[in-house]
């Protein structure tokens, strides 16, 4: 008899364990992470997951944010622990989180490794594209147990993209993402910056480089003559008198379009708008 | 001034090759339709961005070798050039702090970056000049070395905890580079360093002396301490004209000197012009490379100097300390 009820004992416990498996995610870094429950307490060290979860959820499952998570303006009220790449882990183990969410990087591998030795579930997701934003919503929507939530802000998203028309009979606007003036630095394809410009009807005259950013030749930058020159700075961009970028012809001729939401610095649900405003912006220019 | 026209010729043909190599690979041709005709293609890139670059590489590279030369009779110490003494890292932090500050406009810059230059080779006297004891040249170096990466960590902290958007980049204008040349940073490194250019090359007689030993120099008749004075002052204001042009640029001082010593022989008569000459035509080539090596990106041409002169340094510093 005593045996018959061990052995009931340890099918329960196989069931319990094969529950707690039952949420499962595999994250950009090919790491398996089981959670036992869905997440109530969650550290999103990426901006662009803080926007995700706010938008999937009410950003209630939040206990933590990145000093720059600064969309919707919600965050606000959530607790900052700082930087998101090479995150202070005294500051997020204090938020006493089931979940951490963190940008995919050399430096941050450590660091989620630490966490999961401290019993602490951590994913780490590369967000660096727009196709980057339906996959790591549709993760978070699962484990924070809003799927479906997640999986209508993703068809959203798609059919938002796709509706993006842009006038097909004039020739492409042919657009120098900046990302610094001094040394010239742009963004090149690897970046979603250069997506959105695709999307909207331009083409980044700087397609060519793999990298999301590379500092480059200003030379290049005339050869391959721009129509303008997309910047995304914080504040007036001190190129229009810089003598050696007044050499471009579309600086001289202050063919500038400044950017400032954040929708352009990093990709996020947000992005639809940010392709729609810079359609726009586009129009403005063309002749 | 054997073999001084050779000398030049070859300089010609490097300053040449820095006008056709770029992002934009120019014919000779090419290049002397855009020099007298502004309308001619390529104009604008050769008028506005090539000429004034490859003319402030041959400016500044010239100017690191004599520095380095002086401050090598100076000190008596091969090993000695800006860079490694800790100016090129006190001119830094004085720029750092004048642009974080928002204190400066692009022709005050370099004073600013006089005063680090200054305070850093003050510095670097006083920790290796040991009690009762002559100034060891190994001490120097090290003092050097150590107040230079003591600048460099002072900048990396105004760096990243200064919110000024102007700094946010600084860390890659402080790898050195000329991507920022054109006509007006061109006038305002030579209006810094025409003066102190002169003043070396005036010196070129106390220099021979000084590298017999400061007493044999004293005893020959050279004022020491004044020459001392007028090399501190003169690489320092040098050193920080060409860091607030294009950032830290290590090693021309070092590199160059050596092989124009062994070419030319030591008096500084002739050895500090064609320091010049050639250190001059390094950096355009050294620059060269930078451009055109991932085109249509570009390295910053310090990781190249640094490439080319770290195993120089090696060298050396086994022969020295044999």
């Amino acid at each position: 008899m005593r045996y018959w009820i061990g052995l009931v004992l340890l099918a329960a416990c196989t069931r319990t364990g094969a529950n707690s498996g039952n949420l499962v995610v595999v994250d950009d870094a090919g790491d398996t992470v089981r959670f036992a429950h869905p997440a109530r307490r969650v550290v999103s060290l990426i901006p662009a997951t803080t926007e995700i979860l706010f938008a999937i959820g009410d950003g209630a499952v939040l206990v933590g944010r990145t000093h720059w998570c600064d969309y919707p303006a919600q965050a606000a009220s959530v607790p900052d622990v700082g930087d998101g790449i090479s995150p202070n882990l005294e500051a997020v183990m204090a938020r006493k989180p089931d979940l951490v969410v963190m940008y995919r990087s050399g430096s941050n591998a450590a660091a989620a490794e630490q966490l999961r030795g401290l019993g602490v579930p951590t994913l780490q997701f590369s967000v660096d594209r727009l196709v980057d934003v339906p996959r790591v919503a549709r993760a978070l929507g699962k484990v924070t147990g809003r799927q479906a939530s997640a999986d209508s802000l993703t068809a959203v998203f798609i059919r938002r993209l796709n509706q993006v028309s842009v006038p097909r009979d004039s020739t492409p606007l042919r657009i120098l993402i900046v990302s610094w003036d001094q040394p010239p630095m742009a963004i090149g394809a690897g970046s979603f910056l250069s997506e959105m410009v695709t999307r909207a009807g331009g083409v980044n005259i700087f397609q060519d480089l793999s990298a999301p950013s590379a500092q480059i030749s200003i030379e290049a930058v005339v050869e391959r003559n721009p129509d303008a020159l997309l910047v995304s700075v914080d504040g007036p961009p001190a190129i229009a008198s810089r003598p050696e970028w007044r050499t471009v012809p579309a600086v001289r001729e202050q063919h500038f379009i400044h950017v400032t939401s954040s929708a352009f610095s990093r990709p996020s649900p947000r992005a639809p708008d940010a392709i729609l405003e810079l359609v726009a912006r586009f129009k403005e220019l063309r002749p | 001034m054997k073999r001084g026209g050779l000398a030049v010729l070859i300089a010609a043909g490097c300053l040449l090759a820095g006008m056709l190599a770029g992002a934009v690979p120019l014919t000779p041709v090419a290049l002397w339709r855009g020099v007298v005709d502004p309308s001619a293609p390529s104009a604008e890139i050769i008028r506005n961005l090539r000429l004034p670059r490859v003319f402030l590489a041959f400016l500044v590279g010239g100017s690191l070798g004599v520095c380095g030369a002086a401050l090598q009779a100076l000190v008596r110490n091969p090993l000695a050039e800006p860079y490694l003494l800790g100016l090129s890292g006190g001119a830094g932090l004085g720029a750092v702090v004048a642009i974080g500050l928002k204190l400066a406009s692009s022709w005050a810059v370099p004073i600013a970056a006089f005063a680090g230059a200054l305070a850093a080779v003050a510095l670097v006297y006083r920790l290796s000049q040991v009690e009762g004891r002559r100034l060891d040249p190994r001490v120097l170096l090290l003092a050097g070395v150590v107040v230079g990466a003591f600048a460099t960590a002072l900048m990396s902290a105004i760096i990243v905890l200064s919110d000024a958007v102007q700094l946010r980049n600084v860390f890659l204008w402080l790898l050195g580079g000329l991507s920022r040349s054109s006509w007006e940073a061109l006038g305002i490194f030579l209006f810094y360093a025409i003066i102190p250019l002169t003043l070396l090359f005036l010196s070129a007689r106390s220099l021979d002396l000084l590298v017999l030993g400061e007493e044999t120099a004293h005893h020959l008749g050279s004022n020491v301490e004044r020459t001392r004075v007028i090399i501190y002052l003169t690489t320092a204001l040098l050193t920080a004209a060409g860091v607030a042009t294009c950032g830290i640029i290590g090693f021309v001082g070092l590199v160059v000197p050596h092989a124009v010593r062994r070419i030319w022989g030591p008096l500084h008569r002739t050895m500090l012009p064609f320091t010049f000459l050639v250190s001059g035509c390094f950096l355009v080539l050294a620059d060269a490379v930078a451009r055109t090596i991932v085109r249509p990106a570009e390295l910053p041409v310090g990781i190249v100097t640094a490439l080319i002169g770290v195993p120089v340094f090696a060298l050396l510093l086994r022969r020295t300390l044999a």
